[in-house]
């Protein structure tokens, strides 16, 4: 039986589970940092990618309306993570159709959901899933903290490599750069809302299990990605040669 | 640690803050120099967190094209967007009122962002 870890113990733990299966971790991750893959790969990931993080806002809307009232903080967090990802500035997806339409394809090709791969539909299915049936605090653990919070490490590295290996403009990768900053405020707030309302050791637990379970997912993911649209034109021997 | 003075509205605040941190990820999630520190979008566009540097800039790294964008003359002036900056080192910062923001920093371009902390707006000119 674990016993109760302090916060500073439990963010470590948080921050291993999701270190373990990190996406970077994955052909695609390491093809695109690498600068092998082509534009054409890129739109495919971002026609995708669009309908992962597209719906956050309302996976969010599901846990803050399970969410008890009186965790009013962890609510209002979840609100203004809410509003920032859609209409705190520009939204952040039309940032990543600006990007899409950079690498080839089009606003239309991108909304379009016919135009997922069914590991993505699996991996929406799966935030939609834990944002309506787990407890709301291991919700936000899955979702903020297992995925978002993952997202301005991963965009720190991608985004030079951008930039100078894929020669994009500063303006074509702005859905990387704003990231950086926006998706670390959200993360940070998830972390403080598991922080604080994770109070059990099974509550721990399970908010470390899904933590693992969400970065498996997203390796899930991005591994799919590399077997549907890449492995045809960059065999894995190729992209490690290069990675080497 | 790095220590963070902040000045608003004739008022001084000081606070201590982790290496490599960013004072609007720190607002964000209500730690100083929250609730001092006005912002918006969080992204470089509404120009909300300007503040002027008035020590320890020189261990900031040069302004990127964002800032470049919004704050135009007002880099001259000591101006930098906090929330593009993420801060190792001591720095001393002041920060406009919302109507002095409004008349000298704004841009007429800058989108009406209304964050969490941000300062209300009027409406802006439409971009050329």
């Amino acid at each position: 039986m674990s016993s109760l870890m302090n916060q500073d113990d439990f963010r470590t733990a948080l921050e291993s589970a999701i270190q373990g299966k990190s996406a970077t971790r994955s052909p695609f991750s390491i093809a695109w940092a690498s600068g092998t893959l082509t534009r054409a790969h890129l739109a495919r990931w971002a026609e995708n990618h669009y309908h992962y993080v597209g719906p956050f806002a309302d996976y969010l809307a599901y846990i803050y309306a399970r969410t008890p009232d009186h965790m009013t903080d962890a609510k209002d967090f979840l609100l203004a993570n809410m509003y920032e990802e859609e209409i705190g500035g520009d939204r952040h997806t039309d940032l990543l159709i600006r990007f899409a339409e950079a690498c080839g394809t089009t606003r239309e090709r991108v909304i379009d959901p016919d135009n997922m791969s069914p590991t993505t539909r699996g991996l929406q299915s799966w935030c939609y899933t834990v944002a309506m049936r787990e407890d709301p605090v291991i919700a936000v653990a899955g979702l903020v903290v297992g995925l978002e919070s993952q997202v301005p490490s991963i965009y720190r590295k991608q985004t030079p490599t951008l930039r100078d290996k894929y020669k994009f403009t500063d303006e074509e990768v702005e859905f990387f750069d704003l990231h950086i900053v926006s998706d670390e405020i959200h993360g940070e707030r998830g972390y403080q809302i598991v922080l604080e309302h994770a109070n059990t050791p099974e509550l721990q637990q399970k908010c470390l299990k899904i933590c693992e379970i969400g970065a498996q997912m997203r390796l899930l993911y991005t591994t799919a990605l590399y077997h549907d649209y890449v492995e045809q034109d960059l065999p894995l021997q190729r992209i490690e040669a290069v990675a080497a | 640690m790095p220590k963070v003075v902040f000045h608003k509205l004739g008022q001084t605040y000081e606070g201590e803050v982790k290496d490599n941190t960013n004072l609007v990820v720190r607002a964000g999630i209500r730690q100083y120099p929250y609730p001092h520190l006005r912002y918006g979008c969080g992204m470089g566009k509404c120009s909300k967190c300007a503040c002027e540097v008035i020590a320890g800039g020189e261990h900031l790294p040069e302004p990127n094209w964002k800032e470049k964008k919004l704050l135009r003359d007002n880099l001259d002036r000591g101006y930098r967007l906090v929330c593009q900056l993420w801060i190792s080192h001591d720095i001393e910062l002041r920060q406009d009122s919302d109507e002095v923001w409004a008349a000298t920093i704004r841009p007429a371009d800058a989108i009406q962002a209304t964050g969490v902390n941000s300062a209300p707006t009027g409406p802006l000119k439409a971009a050329p």
